[in-house]
């Protein structure tokens, strides 16, 4: 049991990370970005590319790589900032449905449909509990996922730069009459994400079902963390990837309901938004 | 009378362009060499899908991001079936995989009675990962032991299946065609514009939403088993998120309610990958080509129905302006209407009518958390009287229509219409029950011409000479006028004719003045005045102008910080310090 639910962190440090990426996304720039996952993983098939055809270390073309999938984020970004800075959260998340679409099949076009050859960056036990091995991904990415969540806490709550970023994303008129530049800020935010969706995906990939359709797809189960916390709340994101992972793990174990398991996500997400949006009746407050 | 005039041409040219549709896919199929109908049978499958997008996304305007996991329960079940050799054939095989993937559209729909927008957009995507993933693992019934599908019996070749399949998408066009026309379509567009108008208009938006559902999954289910019954052995990548994804966006960026563009969405499906093949190009830049003409119509709002249409209709308005230079009113119909008086010293109606009351309202409180936005209000609206409600901003007036109209729950007291209790009915029972409101904002859907809008909102039968007259005694648009190219406040005055065409007991007025000149302004006071007795309704109007209620309600109510300040007569009620003092300021009483 417990060996299943730990086995299932590795994933679950995963959907947290890209569910703390889509918190900001919908806290600063009201997008729920449907291509987060996508961007993440054109970057990383970019440096599985540089590595083994362009014969690049493999350090290098991760970091090449984590930076492409920061600038295709980034553009998006600029195509929301550019024409859709005044339209509404579901009209801006509904655009990143075309990219998300894009980026898939560009990515079958330059570098085929099947898996990519991941060379794992991180790999190996890191120890044991009870004789139930952590793996050092584990690790990696529930301590990322952390690490993340808390940076960008103290960012918004103590610099300068997080002030400026709550400022546009509550008030975004109010913040441009006082002089706040709107649109860099944003796409800053979308290249930032961007880049910390590729470096979990690059340190992922080898160790689960890598191609492009299935892990753009994690963006499912990354929403359904990130709604734990109602997009708004970075901790209770990083614990709904965490239970969220634990749970298929645990689940993956039991042989009969691995069907159960494909719609783990969707349930998750299905119970989650009823029971958050319970009280909510009407589209409008008047 | 002129051609389109007629209703017999009206009501029955989609059958004739059914027809028309028909004979040319069955010369198509004769003609069409043997590669070409196959590729004609996966336009078709994948124009029928897109036509059930239409309805969800296009006229409903909930994302839905798993059409092709809705096809696959309809190729499910039709495979199924054949291995089971079910009686009843291909055909009725077809009728319940649709039947089973519209239960399932329902399921999938349910979290949709709370949730919209992006929300439902995850939903929708989540189910459409989950599906892919158990269909891989399950695969299709007999795809294993390689047992195809039975088509149907006097379509057996690949050229008589094509003309099948035409048939098959005619009957689901000429289906959603009048669907769309009906109260139901209407509800559709309606919900997608504000789910409190059309709550508002006694229409449920539960079924709204689920009715949208339904009909694009049980669609989406038609395609599927069509696929099914094409390709003998159907295969989980015919129906991946992928496709469904790129089947959304193309059903965006053609406009898919559009039936015609529906088709057309389904040829470019076929076409696009199939040109990029003979030009050596690989097929999935298809889905690249998809993806970027779907984010230019996600960020320009447009799509490419729609823009030829507007394009055609500018073309002929300008043509019937030529022709028909200043369209006004005709006289006829405002016979019997004082004209609008220009003092705001018109006597009203004296000695206000003391009938039975017909709305009730007694000891309504509205708390929110500390702030009492209502406090112990007792209103009495008797029959065939207006009554005006007027007080200073924030005297909680709109609270008053909402919580009377059913849109805030939890209050005190209570509201009797005719004596019965309104107690835990919702806006659209109560909206049924004939108490009616309008709106401050705009709710009154764009997507819908004034017809269809006055239908829906009116909820029973009409003559087209009603809708005319209603429209015409409030100097509104002809009624084949699209809201679109109506101004805001003229969208108040239709929205004000629709619901008295509904003859409810009590008809709430927000504020239905505002966003209207001066003089539009006393032409809607002068009718307002005539209501109870032209149509026997009760009308409350809540008024910050006291021009417009000084000319129209013989009673009036003030209310100041959540309660009645005064009741009772107008010039009593004016003449009451208490309110000159909440009106106007102290100083204004030297």
């Amino acid at each position: 049991m417990i060996q299943g639910a730990l086995a299932g962190l590795a994933a679950g440090g995963l959907y947290a990370v890209l569910g703390v990426c889509l918190t900001l996304m919908s806290r600063l720039v009201r997008v729920v970005n449907f291509s987060q996952a996508a961007t993440g993983m054109f970057g990383a098939f970019c440096a599985v590319w540089l590595v083994t055809h362009a014969g690049l270390p493999i350090w290098l073309g991760s970091v090449i790589g984590v930076l492409i999938g920061g600038l295709l984020s980034a553009a998006i970004g600029w195509i929301a900032a550019t024409w859709l800075s005044e339209a509404d959260t579901t009209t801006r998340s509904a655009m990143t449905v075309g990219p998300l679409l894009l980026l898939i099949s560009l990515s079958f076009i330059l570098f085929g449909n099947k898996p990519q050859p991941f060379a794992p960056i991180i790999a190996g036990p890191a120890f044991s509990v009870g004789g139930v091995v952590i793996s050092q991904v584990t690790i990696a990415t529930v301590g990322l996922a952390v690490v993340v969540a808390i940076g960008v806490h103290f960012l918004l709550a103590r610099t300068r730069i997080g002030t400026r970023l709550r400022a546009l994303s509550e008030r975004p008129t109010t913040a441009e009459l006082i002089g706040i530049r709107s649109r860099p800020l944003s796409i800053a935010v979308w290249f930032a994400t961007g880049l910390v969706s590729a470096i979990v995906i690059i340190i992922i990939a080898p160790s689960q079902s890598n191609d492009a359709t299935s892990l753009s797809m994690l963006i499912v189960p990354a929403a359904a963390s990130a709604l734990l916390g109602g997009f708004r709340r970075l901790d209770l994101t990083v614990i709904g990837g965490l239970v969220l992972g634990m749970l298929s793990g645990l689940v993956a174990q039991i042989g009969q309901v691995s069907a159960v398991r494909n719609f783990l996500p969707f349930l998750f997400i299905v119970v989650l938004l009823l029971w958050s949006q319970r009280k909510e009746v009407w589209d409008a407050a008047r | 009378m002129p051609l389109a005039e007629n209703r017999w041409v009206r009501a029955g040219w989609p059958l004739l362009v059914g027809v028309a549709a028909i004979v040319v896919g069955y010369a198509l199929s004769v003609g069409l060499n043997g590669y070409f109908v196959f590729l004609a049978v996966s336009a078709v499958t994948a124009a029928i899908a897109i036509l059930g997008l239409g309805v969800v996304t296009g006229s409903a305007g909930m994302i839905a991001l798993c059409q092709l996991t809705f096809a696959a329960i309809g190729a499910w079940v039709v495979a199924g079936l054949n291995i089971i050799h079910a009686p009843g054939g291909f055909i009725v095989w077809l009728v319940i995989g649709a039947a089973a993937a519209g239960v399932a559209g329902v399921l999938v729909g349910l979290p949709a009675l709370r949730l919209r927008g992006v929300n439902l957009a995850v939903v929708t995507l989540g189910f459409a990962a989950a599906a892919d993933v158990t269909l891989v693992q399950i695969q299709f019934p007999g795809s294993a032991d390689g047992i195809g599908i039975d088509r149907p019996g006097a379509f057996q070749n690949d050229r008589s299946y094509f003309f099948f399949s035409i048939i098959v998408l005619v009957v689901c066009a000429l289906a959603v065609f009048y669907l769309q026309r009906s109260r139901i379509g209407s509800s559709w567009k309606s919900v997608a514009f504000s789910e409190r108008g059309t709550a508002a208009a006694g229409q449920s938006v539960q079924s709204a939403k689920l009715t949208a559902f339904a009909v694009s999954a049980a669609l989406g289910g038609v395609s599927g088993g069509l696929l099914a019954g094409q390709v003998g052995l159907p295969l989980a990548s015919s129906f991946s998120p992928l496709q469904s994804l790129a089947l959304y966006v193309l059903a965006i960026m053609s406009g898919a309610h559009l039936i015609d563009m529906a088709v057309f969405g389904g040829i470019l499906w076929v076409l696009v990958p199939e040109l990029l093949k003979r030009w050596g190009v690989p097929q999935d830049w298809g889905f690249v080509i998809f993806g970027v003409l779907g984010v230019q119509a996600l960020t320009s709002g447009t799509n490419l129905g729609q823009g030829i249409r507007n394009l055609i209709w500018r073309r002929q308005g300008r043509r019937h302006a030529t022709a028909h230079p200043a369209e006004t009113i005709p006289e006829s119909a405002l016979e019997g209407i004082a004209d609008p008086v220009t003092t705001t010293t018109v006597a009203t109606a004296k000695g206000a009518p003391t009938g039975p009351a017909v709305l009730t309202v007694e000891g309504l409180t509205v708390q929110f958390g500390a702030l009492k936005a209502l406090d112990d209000v007792s209103v009495e609206v008797p029959a065939g009287s207006i009554m005006g409600l007027i007080g200073p901003n924030g005297a909680g007036k709109s609270t008053f229509v909402d919580a009377i109209s059913g849109f805030l729950r939890g209050h005190g007291g209570r509201v009797l219409l005719d004596g019965h209790d309104l107690a835990g009915l919702s806006p659209t029972r109560r909206a049924r029950l004939g108490l009616r409101r309008t709106f401050q904002q705009d709710r009154v859907p764009p997507a819908l011409t004034i017809d269809a809008y006055a239908r829906f909102v009116a909820r029973r039968r009409l003559d087209a000479e009603d809708v005319e007259s209603t429209l015409a005694f409030f100097g509104c648009p002809p009624a084949h006028t699209r809201l679109s190219s109506v101004d805001v406040g003229t969208r108040r005055l239709v929205e004000v004719a629709a619901n008295v065409l509904a003859r409810p007991r009590v008809l709430l007025l927000d504020e239905p003045a505002a966003g209207l000149s001066h003089e539009e302004h006393l032409a809607l006071a002068t009718r307002i005045r005539e209501l109870p007795e032209r149509f026997g309704i009760s009308v409350v109007i809540i008024e910050h102008d006291l021009d417009l209620v000084r000319s129209v309600c013989p009673r009036l109510t003030v209310l100041d910080f959540g309660r009645v300040l005064a009741s009772g007569p107008q010039e009593d009620v004016l003449a009451d310090p208490a309110v000159m003092k909440a009106y106007m300021g102290e100083t204004e009483m030297l």
